[in-house]
């Protein structure tokens, strides 16, 4: 996982919404290229295991300290059980809570992941029929916070209840690596159908499991059926971790600090809905000599204003969030704890591709009426000055976006994949973003638009283009970026209208294909390019830009070619589903990482190919620390840790 | 009470159940019909997850027979189950905020009406004085400055410069300036009222015959003056009311205070359905109560008055 949320609180899901929306913006500020470069050390080395020793020493580090933080995140989440959570910030207090079998921990300045519950991460084993066998031994003297021993069995429990359908968790498809999960998502007709007429399914196997087991106690197996190289990431993921059966048999547990039992570096001993949730050192945890803070009151807020009035009287040592318009100010005022950190996701405009933008009466028609589509959404691409945006609209240290797949998303070797993307040299990514190219990319723009729209001379401007509607949801910053996107059309003559909606209704409506261009927005979960690039496969539930449905479902202007790579794909002018679906495929089913990212290179060449897809920057997250605070970091998740701080205030 | 009175009392009653019913049966529909749903999300669940969801909560059921669900339980006083807050309860969720928007709402209450009865009555006595001017000058402030502005000042110069109180009303003390804030405009609409109620009662024949009788001036002013300058301040009793819940809304806002208020907007951009319900039902009956209460009271000051 991983992103950071500027928007703090806000979902990873809402992350984009509505609420925080406006933090995202507002968020970015200040010096992105310091924390760019941790943020891809981190996950360079994320994926190797690391020695338990090392792990202890780097959490030594700081003198044990008793004491109390304050700090706010966000409002009060909707759920804090890790099965159900779908919220950064909720992400941040299971991490306090709960203890997986792998975590986040900070060595120098690089994030790494290291051994938690379990004794150590070992490589898989791959069995005669391609499936990987991951066998895990836990610690000994794991117990929960009441007590009681935790055992293998607690594993296979949660990892059951959280990719169950009847659970309904945002983030069930986390396994969809893990055996057995392919059944338990499968749908069938329950042979009626709904009042539009639309056939009722359910789920095929209401009884699936994962083909995961408890060999005793200690041991733990887990068999994937593809492997990923991001495998020992997830472990660290809050849908992962253990919940214990007799806990969690009634939905309220985790509602109420009597009936929270945990497993982590604390435990809950205080809620007072929608003011404060208090978390004190577990005493029962394995690892408990190297907790320095004792205690952290986590306040619930989504009030930037009020954020910041409690952050400066000195109440709150750590806020997630600020008033958009104090960033400027805050920035001078308090250089040292106004922090704006990477992130992992990328703000895009999206095109509908089943919208009509050839100017009427075109005698173009099939590939060539697609491809000229797809050229035209390019040239508008270029008409934007991303550097604006950021600097006069976002003006919190965002990063002109060249591609979709986001900075912060690294390769093997380390690197940064968004350098590698494109086959250009002399700029990263599809294009060039630096300020010095404002110019001829709009010009460039010009020509292209010209061959297909009539452009008068006199005015400058084209006079044939379809009229657009930009939707996005109701928030101040979206507006403000809408309108600069349409005045830079309108410069040029193609008038686009914007259109506000709710948070919900506009979901829905961009979810339906029920529009021509909409704001949209991506934040990770984990740290590698497949989890944006397989979103727009046709049969993806975020696939919003409809590739590969409705009417695109029968364009054949697509082609690849993955023969240089040793695959036998080859297809020329095919549809979206016999190329695009078929390269994810292929990557998903690839365990060899160069190729893995190879694949990945191509298949982000071809959605950019299409212009559906307009980056305009890579998020940041932004929030401000109280200078006492010392052994604090934060992930590129967004993930924030709090366990190895001393507060002298 | 006379027989009159009390079959009005029965006939409102009647009346606010049906004005309820019909809030609950037109926010149904109203909410159904409003695209979207409470688990979409930027990331969507798969279809055999939303499937069981909506199983579990039995939203596959057509809307007739959902509503009639809703209704039979809501008779119980079962409001249902969050479908965001999952785990929770719509009725424990509301009770937790109202334990917190209820004290905030009271206080503000009881203080803005007796300061401002006093400050009114007050002004009133001493009319033209510095102090009358004084009071004139401050009201008409408070009446013009919205809540979020007055909050917004209040927390600037006692949270952050002052330092003397919280910024934070889940805090000890938190709730002092939320309450203030709250508390400003109907207590200077109060003092106008009762100032220009009073002036009005003060001239009338029957408080100069009470003088020419010797009546003490406290006595005048309690039990003449007083009473009768209050009617036009309990017809505004209603209205303040409203005042002070959607007023809450904004004040609870600023100063974090954990109150019912967030949910009123929350709920229905997540479309959690029973919230959205709960909290609907449970502001349509604390007004339409408020509003009888406020007829019965006003019969009771002054028995001249035909409810009918």
């Amino acid at each position: 996982m991983s992103v950071l949320s500027d928007l703090s609180r806000r979902n990873f899901l809402k992350a984009f919404g509505a609420v925080s929306a406006t933090a995202t913006l507002a968020a970015c500020g200040g010096a992105p290229a310091q924390t760019e470069p941790s943020a891809s050390e981190a996950s360079a080395s994320a994926s190797a295991s690391v020695s338990e020793a090392s792990a202890s020493e780097s959490s030594a580090a700081a003198a044990p300290a008793a004491g109390t933080i304050a700090v706010c995140l966000a409002s009060e989440p909707d759920v804090i059980d890790p099965a159900l959570n779908s919220s950064v910030d909720g992400a941040t207090m299971i991490v306090h809570l709960f203890s997986g079998l792998s975590k986040w921990e900070k060595q120098g300045e690089a994030f790494v992941i290291v051994p938690d519950c379990a004794e150590e991460l070992p490589e898989g084993e791959t069995d005669a029929d391609g499936k990987i066998t991951y066998t895990y031994t836990l610690r000994d003297g794991l117990k929960w916070s009441d007590g009681k021993d935790l055992t293998a069995n607690d594993f296979v429990f949660s990892w059951n209840r959280a990719a169950s359908a009847e659970l309904g968790a945002d983030y069930g498809y986390m396994f969809e690596n893990v055996d057995g999960y392919e059944a338990i998502s499968e749908m069938k007709e329950t042979g009626q159908t709904d009042e539009d007429g639309e056939p009722i399914m359910e789920p095929a196997n209401p009884d699936a499991k994962l083909n995961i087991e408890a060999v005793d106690d200690k041991t733990f197996k887990v068999v994937l059926s593809t492997d990923v190289p991001y495998w020992n990431e997830l472990l660290a993921f809050p849908t992962f971790f253990p919940v214990r059966e007799d806990v969690v048999s009634d939905e309220a547990w985790c509602t109420d600090p009597s009936t929270y039992i945990s497993n982590g570096a604390y435990k809950m001993t205080g809620w007072d809905h929608n003011s404060v949730i208090t978390v004190e050192k577990n005493e029962n945890y394995y690892d408990a000599d190297s907790i320095t803070m004792d205690k952290v009151e986590f306040y619930l807020s989504d009030d930037a204003n009020n954020m910041l009035s409690n952050f400066e009287n000195g109440s709150w040592q750590l806020i997630d969030d600020v008033p958009t318009n104090e960033i400027a100010s805050l920035k001078e005022k308090y250089p040292n704890e106004f922090v704006v950190a990477g992130q992992i996701g990328t703000y895009y405009v999206g095109w509908n591709v089943n919208e009509e933008i050839l100017p009427a009466g075109t005698t173009l028609e099939g590939v060539e009426a697609e491809n000229a589509r797809a050229e035209i959404r390019r040239a508008i691409g270029l008409l934007y000055d991303r550097n604006y945006i950021v600097e006069e609209i976002g003006q919190a240290g965002q990063v002109p976006a060249s591609s979709f797949a986001s900075m912060g998303l690294t390769e093997p070797d380390g690197s940064e994949f968004y350098k590698n993307a494109g086959d250009n040299d002399g700029y990263d990514g599809y294009y060039d973003v630096s300020a010095e190219a404002t110019e001829s990319n709009y010009n460039e723009a010009v020509e292209t638009l010209k061959k297909y729209y009539t452009f008068d001379e006199g005015t400058q401007m084209f006079t044939d283009f379809p009229t657009l509607t930009y939707l996005y949801n109701t928030s101040e910053s979206h507006k403000a970026i809408g309108e600069y996107l349409a005045s830079a059309m309108a410069q040029v003559g193609i008038t686009m209208n914007l259109e506000n909606q709710e948070w919900n209704t506009f979901l829905n409506t961009r979810k339906a294909g029920d529009y021509s261009v909409a704001r949209n927005g991506w934040l990770c979960d984990y740290n590698d390019p497949i989890s944006m690039l397989d979103m727009w496969i046709t049969s993806s539930g975020n696939n919003d830009c409809q590739f590969g449905k409705g009417a695109h479902a029968s364009v054949a202007a697509y082609s690849c070619d993955l023969t240089d790579l040793g695959y036998d794909l080859k297809v020329e002018n095919g549809t979206w589903a016999e190329t695009y679906d078929q390269i994810i495929a292929t990557i998903k089913s690839e365990s060899d990482n160069e190729k893995r990212f190879a694949l990945m290179h191509k298949a982000e060449d071809l959605l950019m190919s299409t212009g559906a897809i307009c980056p305009l920057y890579f998020y940041t997250d932004l929030y401000m620390i109280n200078e006492g605070v010392k052994g604090f970091f934060s992930i590129p998740l967004g993930y924030k840790f709090f366990h190895y701080t001393t507060f002298e205030g | 009470m006379d027989s009159k009175t009390l079959m009005y009392i029965l006939k409102r009653i009647v009346l606010a159940v049906v004005t309820i019913w019909a809030v609950i049966t037109i926010t149904f529909f109203v909410m159904k019909a409003v695209p979207g749903d409470p688990f979409a999300s930027e990331k969507a669940v798969t279809p055999a997850a939303r499937a069981a969801l909506e199983a579990k909560y039995g939203l596959d059921k057509p809307i007739f027979e959902q509503y009639l669900n809703y209704l039979t339980g809501a008779l119980h006083f079962d409001f249902g189950p969050s479908l965001k807050l999952r785990g929770r309860d719509v009725t424990a969720i509301i009770f937790d905020g109202m334990k917190t928007s209820a004290r905030l709402g009271l206080t503000a209450l009881v203080i803005a009406t007796v300061t401002g009865i006093i400050l009114g009555a007050v002004a009133a006595l001493r009319r033209n004085s510095i102090i009358d001017k004084i009071i004139m000058v401050l009201t008409t402030a408070f009446v013009s400055m919205p809540s979020f502005i007055m909050g917004t000042l209040l927390l600037i110069l006692f949270a952050i410069h002052l330092k003397v109180l919280p910024a934070n009303g889940a805090t000890e003390g938190g709730l002092i300036l939320p309450v203030i804030t709250l508390s400003l405009y109907p207590m200077a609409y109060i003092t106008r009222l009762t100032r220009s109620s009073m002036l009005d009662v003060l001239g009338q024949d029957y408080i100069r015959t009470a003088k020419a009788k010797g009546v003490s001036e406290r006595n005048i002013i309690i039990k003449h003056a007083l009473k009768n300058s209050l009617i036009p301040v309990i017809t505004y009793f209603g209205p303040e009311l409203a005042y002070i819940v959607t007023g809450s809304l904004v004040v609870e806002q600023i100063f974090a205070v954990p109150g019912v208020g967030r949910y009123f907007v929350s709920s229905i951009t997540g479309r959690d359905y029973p919230l959205i319900m709960g909290t609907t039902i449970v502001l349509a009956s604390l007004i339409v109560v408020m509003n009888l209460l406020s007829d019965i009271m006003y019969k009771i000051v002054d028995p001249r008055i035909n409810l009918e």
